[in-house]
């Protein structure tokens, strides 16, 4: 995508994305835009220079000049990270989501450092590859998983004092979340294995989306003494990914999206992807590398 | 409560708007005559029309520009057995009348109208040249009033000779509506103030985009390109082929012009952002260590720099999306009101 043009006035440059035309195209009154946001995808805040020598007018000198990209036409590629409304004006510090690692599922190793699902049966019981010390996940029985993926919302400062003693704003605090995975590779599960979640809905690039609520304790727990989060604490999302049938059933995908390896001296097929977890309140989102193993 | 989307109401927020946009499109005559010394003319086994193209048909770059064709009615008196491709001749004649003029109460396939009064009668177009646009050209429709057309009437075409101007003078005002294919108006010789129902040459169907022409515009003259001089209309029409036909009109081309038109239906979503809105940002790189970069104190006005709109379903689906050309501030001191049109 090229650069919009930014010599002269403003402009917007406005299309409608693969899933709007989908939308369109169904001609069944699906395509009904209904509200809005704002995004700031290309901003580099790093940029903000609050100690300029000429004085604040030039603090964002370097990111109004920013150069502004096209809009693209797929709909996961745009609107990475929302601008929000908070009312309040005073706030200096805001939450943020983590994966806890210390607590939920690790890397498969130190030197395969991405959560890692093993697909099938023979890939779980090769002993070379799920090895009891490591972190994995049981594609073939997922409640057989040790432990869970876990994402925790807080302000990972203390400056505002001790998690145990402070608690987060109510109205920073995240009580929805959504998850979108390549429908292709993987399921959602509740965090102890034992619930497959449907999807809300599965677009045009077969990106399934999950809606989760605090609701459902199955997924959610109180966030208390965690590592990852020093300062204020919000809410604990814990879920587990588990291969798609066709992963489990077939090589089809990892041949053609894949590549091979070998894990602990065995020849496997694997494919990296991502699973994107996004707070529904606050619209931080957190991009989780993950990876489906299956041995050769 | 922190958010991240902001309702539209359909009676404050979106409105609908309608736009005609206007394209020139000039055609000079050589495309269709020799620039690409008749790789660009594309003719069929079946021989019904010729399709002229701004590129040598067989490149994937070219762009089909129009069909030529001809024919004449069952009442016309070049119709005969003698005639070459005399039914297909008559055939393209009845299907093109039936689409652009229709039927009358018996059922029966008018004939095109002169002056475009069908119901009284009067001069028939009973031998007629059809220049058909292809869509790409005339887009929703040509834009009354705008067409002109050169062409040679007499002389081989090297000669250049018998230039006459045929233009659908006045039709901005002035058009008729008793088509089944639309709007369509007179096509006239000479100026303006020539038009007058004894110089009418033709029809223009702006939303079909065709052209009849009638025969008798060469009919005392010569209309061979060179393959066939010395011959006027009448002769070429009864002896020879739709195509031959089709090659003596576009060697006698000198060029066409008109504006087409293209009717947007927008959708104009006004997206505010109030001063206490959108203030701040979930980009990974507003927060160190959970702190805001953009502040230093509490007391510190939250900044934020608008770049995309997203426009959502309800269900938060992203529907559709606009760029902004430079990154805009947004605080507590501004509010901002970006107006988004999706055209349809």
């Amino acid at each position: 995508m090229a650069f919009l043009d930014n010599s002269g006035d403003i402009i917007l440059d406005a299309v409608l994305t693969d899933t709007g035309r989908m939308r369109l195209a169904k001609g069944d009154g699906s395509f009904k835009i209904a509200k809005f946001a704002l995004g700031d995808d290309e901003i580099n805040y790093e940029l903000y220079n609050k100690n300029h020598a000429s004085g604040s007018a030039y603090y964002d000198i370097e990111i109004v000049q920013s150069p502004v990209l096209e809009a693209f036409t797929n709909n996961t590629s745009m609107m990475k990270s929302k601008l929000m409304t908070i009312s309040r004006t005073n706030l200096l510090y805001l939450p943020q989501i983590v994966n806890n690692t210390s607590v939920g599922l690790s890397s498969y190793s130190a030197t395969n450092n991405i959560l890692t699902v093993l697909v099938d049966q023979t890939t779980v019981n090769d002993d070379s590859l799920a090895t009891s010390t490591n972190d994995w996940i049981n594609g073939y029985i997922i409640d057989k998983t040790t432990r869970p993926i876990v994402m925790d919302q807080g302000i990972k400062s203390d400056a505002l004092g001790n998690g145990d003693d402070v608690v987060l704003d109510a109205d920073l605090r995240e009580t929805q979340y959504t998850i979108e995975i390549d429908n292709r590779f993987g399921k959602l599960w509740s965090g102890d294995g034992t619930t497959a979640a449907p999807p809300s809905f599965v677009d045009d690039d077969n990106v399934a989306v999950y809606y989760l609520s605090s609701r459902n304790d199955r997924f959610f727990s109180k966030l208390t003494s965690d590592e990852a989060i020093a300062g204020p604490r919000g809410s604990r999302l814990k879920f587990l990914v588990g291969p798609s049938t066709n992963l489990n059933s077939s090589t089809y995908l990892f041949t053609q999206l894949g590549t091979t390896s070998t894990l602990g001296g065995v020849a496997v097929y694997q494919i990296d992807t991502t699973v994107r977890i996004t707070g529904v309140t606050t619209g931080y989102r957190v991009d989780l590398p993950i990876r489906f193993v299956k041995k050769q | 409560m922190a958010t991240t989307f902001k309702t539209l109401t359909s009676t404050n927020d979106i409105t609908s708007t309608r736009t005609l946009l206007h394209e020139a499109i000039p055609l000079t005559g050589t495309i269709a005559s020799g620039t690409y010394t008749d790789t660009n003319i594309k003719t069929y086994s079946h021989g019904m029309f010729e399709s002229v193209y701004d590129y040598p048909y067989l490149s994937s770059s070219a762009n089909h520009v129009f069909d030529i064709t001809t024919g004449y009615s069952s009442v016309s008196a070049l119709s005969g057995t003698l005639s070459i491709q005399n039914s297909k001749k008559l055939n393209v004649y009845s299907q093109m009348a039936q689409v652009l003029v229709g039927y009358d109460a018996t059922g029966s396939i008018q004939r095109f109208d002169k002056d475009g009064d069908i119901a009284s009668g009067g001069d028939k177009i009973n031998e007629a040249l059809f220049i058909n646009f292809s869509r790409l050209l005339s887009k929703d429709e040509m834009k009354k009033g705008s067409f002109a057309m050169k062409v040679h009437t007499a002389g081989t075409p090297a000669a250049n000779s018998a230039e006459i101007t045929i233009a659908d003078h006045n039709a901005a005002t002035s058009y008729k509506v008793n088509s089944p294919a639309g709007e369509y108006g007179i096509l006239y010789t000479g100026s303006a103030a020539e038009a007058t129902a004894s110089n009418g040459v033709g029809l223009v169907y702006y939303q079909a985009g065709v052209v009849v022409l009638t025969g008798s515009v060469f009919a005392a003259s010569e209309m061979g390109p060179g393959i066939i001089t010395g011959s006027g209309f009448s002769a070429v029409a009864t002896g020879s082929t739709i195509d031959v036909m089709a090659n003596c009109f576009r060697n006698r081309l000198e060029d066409i012009s008109f504006n087409n038109t293209v009717e947007l239906n927008s959708t104009v979503y006004f997206c505010r952002a109030s001063h206490n809105e959108f203030n701040y940002s979930a980009n990974p790189t507003y927060l160190s260590e959970s702190q805001i970069r953009v502040k230093n104190s509490t007391t510190d006005n939250p900044v934020s720099y608008v770049t995309t709109v997203g426009l959502y379903s309800s269900d938060n689906e992203l529907l559709a999306v606009a760029k902004l050309s430079e990154p805009l501030k947004k605080d507590p001191n501004t509010e901002l009101t970006l107006r988004v049109r999706l055209d349809f």
